[in-house]
């Protein structure tokens, strides 16, 4: 398979499995502080 | 004589039980300990003296898959390889600096930390994403980690790559669920034993093999390829295949990298060793002596594999010559002893798996579900989610090792360039006070556009040429810099309320001074300046835990030293088993540094801990009574 390829599907896992772990954290942030005082 | 088949004998067979037994059984008896809190079950309660992390950094840096990488280098470059293996020299800095700061600072994990050194909406989605980034990274060490297992397993006995990658992970899953980081780092401890038994013997043998130590080098000669045996036979400055130039990129990024948090992907694993150690001075001198030990082991190596290179030296595929170590062991060593090299092997295996499953779990209980999810839950509840976690982990692992086989190699090499992006925000976020949240995000949003184009997509149109490694990374880190730079100066500050609280409880080094002088002015900390004046000795060996709590050139003599004995000791070592000149000065000259390190530090360390160790008694002391109120009264 080709290294580039290949790189950027790695990447690309590890990088959903990130922005899984910041949308928790922007969803409890929400929930903890009011839909509207997000700043 | 090289080349001949294993055979595993009765007694083969005897010794790896009983290394198995002795192994998993050490560290399930810390069931108990283990099941008091979620303290327990993922840092040991912090309170581990030092000696007991470092046989865990030195575990964990022994993973299966490191033989074969470092055989690889060393069979392919010869012993300037060595340096490839020298980005764990970033705990020669790291142990008097960045283990210090995150010692202090108390967090359980590097995600933890961002919401303690940032503040607002910024820390917490960086927390998140940290513990989202290293949930996929445990998951998907193990699968790599595991692969290697079902290899070598393939090598020795035939079996299906996948009943190695399962078998021995089941069994370690078993002592991990049960006894937690309790389990892991007593396991460390056992196997990191073991481990470095079977290193010393099977490069001994292997040297002796080859006709000892003028046998290797005669044999080299004879092929025309002296270079192999110098570790300093560079290309030029910056041509050929092995440029100075590339030399001193790898040593700024391993060296410097000790300055901040996360330069290294070692650096999480090892964050979890540096806060379970009971004081500053214990993690101080378990990531200090982990590192250095894990460096000789390279010196040790490195002498074994030219060895096999010099009875072998036409292999042309690597994945054969990677499994040059492997084959020393189970073709030279005499029956029984090829059993011992297969418990080590274990060893080397069960120390991986075990941290990076304790670790993936620390991360989703503590970071996300205590976090995010269920911040209420009881210490009781943590402990099983913390198992139940692990268990996933298991089996995503499971995936990752089956299904990703063929491309792991290349994952690695992604992983690796991301971890080159962020390099410098890991340093700026410890040393420089005015870099935030927004800014070291900005730095990870922008590694994710910048290196797919200077790695894939412009040379593949042709309008970059493809670049050798140290270039890529100081173009990854400039590009990243004109990213970052502006967003942080772009942004507010973080809160000086939040900064003043941060430099109190953790005193980092670098540029803090308005920090400084803001909490100066609330009166929590007292500028030693404006103390009566003391006539102060060349080197201070008498403190006080406040004197203690600024940087000064004690630290700086430790911090240039350390690298310097590093290094000296992993090329003095090869020296030494290779009969080279220079090798006795090396090591002699590596001790009176150590010493030397030793002396100037070790009062400093001591005033630094001190409180912490107090605190620690008590915090000790409440808990005994605690489980005693539940064994009694139940729950």
């Amino acid at each position: 398979m080709d290294r580039g390829l290949v790189t950027l599907i790695g990447m690309s896992i590890a990088y959903v499995a990130s922005l899984l772990g910041l949308g928790l954290a922007w969803w409890s942030w929400r929930k903890r502080h009011g839909k509207d005082d997000a700043s | 004589m090289i080349g001949r088949m294993a055979s595993f004998t009765a007694l083969d067979i005897f010794w790896a039980v009983a290394f198995l037994l002795l192994m998993v059984g050490g560290a399930f008896l810390f069931y108990r300990l283990a099941r008091r809190s979620e303290s327990d079950f993922f840092l040991a309660g912090r309170g581990l003296p030092w000696w007991l992390p470092a046989s865990s950094v030195f575990s964990t840096h022994t993973a299966t898959d490191t033989p074969m990488w470092i055989t690889g280098v060393i069979y392919a470059n010869g012993l300037r390889g060595l340096w490839y293996t020298f980005f764990t020299a970033w705990t020669a800095i790291g142990a008097f600096v960045s283990a210090r700061i995150f010692r202090r600072s108390l967090a359980y994990t590097q995600a933890e930390w961002q919401t303690q050194r940032f503040g607002g909406l910024g820390a917490e989605l960086l927390r998140g994403w940290m513990a989202g980034w290293q949930l996929f990274m445990n998951m998907f060490i193990l699968g790599w980690v595991g692969i290697a297992m079902g290899k070598v397993c393939a090598l020795a006995f035939g079996w299906p790559v996948w009943v190695g990658l399962v078998l021995p992970s089941l069994i370690t899953a078993f002592y991990t669920l049960a006894a937690g980081y309790w389990g892991v780092v007593m396991g460390d401890f056992l196997q990191g034993i073991v481990a470095v038994f079977a290193i010393v013997l099977v490069s001994l043998v292997g040297v002796s093999a080859a006709g000892g130590p003028t046998g290797v080098t005669e044999r080299i000669v004879a092929l025309g390829q002296e270079w192999r045996l110098d570790a300093f036979a560079f290309t030029g400055w910056l041509d050929g295949d092995f440029p100075i130039v590339w030399w001193l990129t790898m040593l700024v990024i391993s060296v410097l990298g000790g300055f901040g948090m996360g330069t290294s992907i070692d650096w999480y694993v090892e964050a979890q060793r540096i806060q379970s150690a009971k004081s500053v001075r214990d993690s101080t001198y378990g990531l200090w002596a982990g590192g250095a030990v894990t460096l000789i082991r390279n010196g040790f190596w490195a002498a074994g594999i030219l060895a096999f290179f010099s009875m072998l030296p036409n292999i042309a595929d690597a994945a054969d010559y990677e499994l040059g170590w492997f084959r020393l062991g189970f073709e030279l060593l005499p029956t029984g002893l090829v059993g011992v090299f297969f418990g080590a092997i274990l060893a080397i295996h069960f120390s991986t798996i075990s941290s990076h499953l304790n670790l993936g779990a620390l991360y989703f209980t503590r970071d996300l579900f205590q976090r995010y999810i269920r911040p209420d839950a009881s210490e009781k509840r943590l402990v099983w989610v913390g198992r139940a976690s692990t268990f996933v982990l298991l089996l995503g692992s499971f995936f990752y090792g089956l299904m990703m086989e063929e491309i792991t190699r290349w994952l690695i090499f992604a992983l690796w360039l991301m971890m080159a992006g962020v390099w410098l925000p890991n340093i700026l976020q410890v040393v420089w006070w005015r870099f935030n949240a927004w800014g070291y995000l900005a730095g990870w949003m922008a590694n994710l556009g910048v290196s797919w184009l200077v790695v894939w997509i412009l040379p593949a149109f042709g309008v970059i040429p493809k670049l050798p490694d140290h270039l890529q990374f100081w173009l990854l880190l400039a590009l990243g810099a004109v990213v970052f730079i502006p967003v942080t100066l772009l942004t507010k500050p973080e809160k000086m309320d939040k900064l003043v609280r941060y430099y109190v409880m953790t005193r980092p080094i670098g540029w803090w001074q308005p920090v400084h002088r803001e909490a100066i002015r609330r009166g929590l900390i007292v500028d030693e300046e404006e103390t009566p004046a003391q006539a102060r000795p060349l080197i201070r060996r008498s403190w006080t835990p406040k004197q203690a709590e600024d940087w000064t050139r004690e630290d700086w003599i430790a911090i240039i030293l350390s690298p310097l004995v590093f290094a000296a000791l992993m090329i003095g070592v090869t020296k030494i088993l290779l009969l080279q000149p220079g090798g006795i000065l090396l090591v002699a000259g590596a001790v009176v540094g150590t010493l030397l390190i030793y002396w100037v530090i070790d009062p400093k360390l001591r005033a630094v801990s001190v409180e912490y160790e107090n605190q620690q008694a008590r915090y000790v002391a409440e808990l005994e009574s605690r489980l005693r109120w539940q064994e009694v009264g139940g729950d």
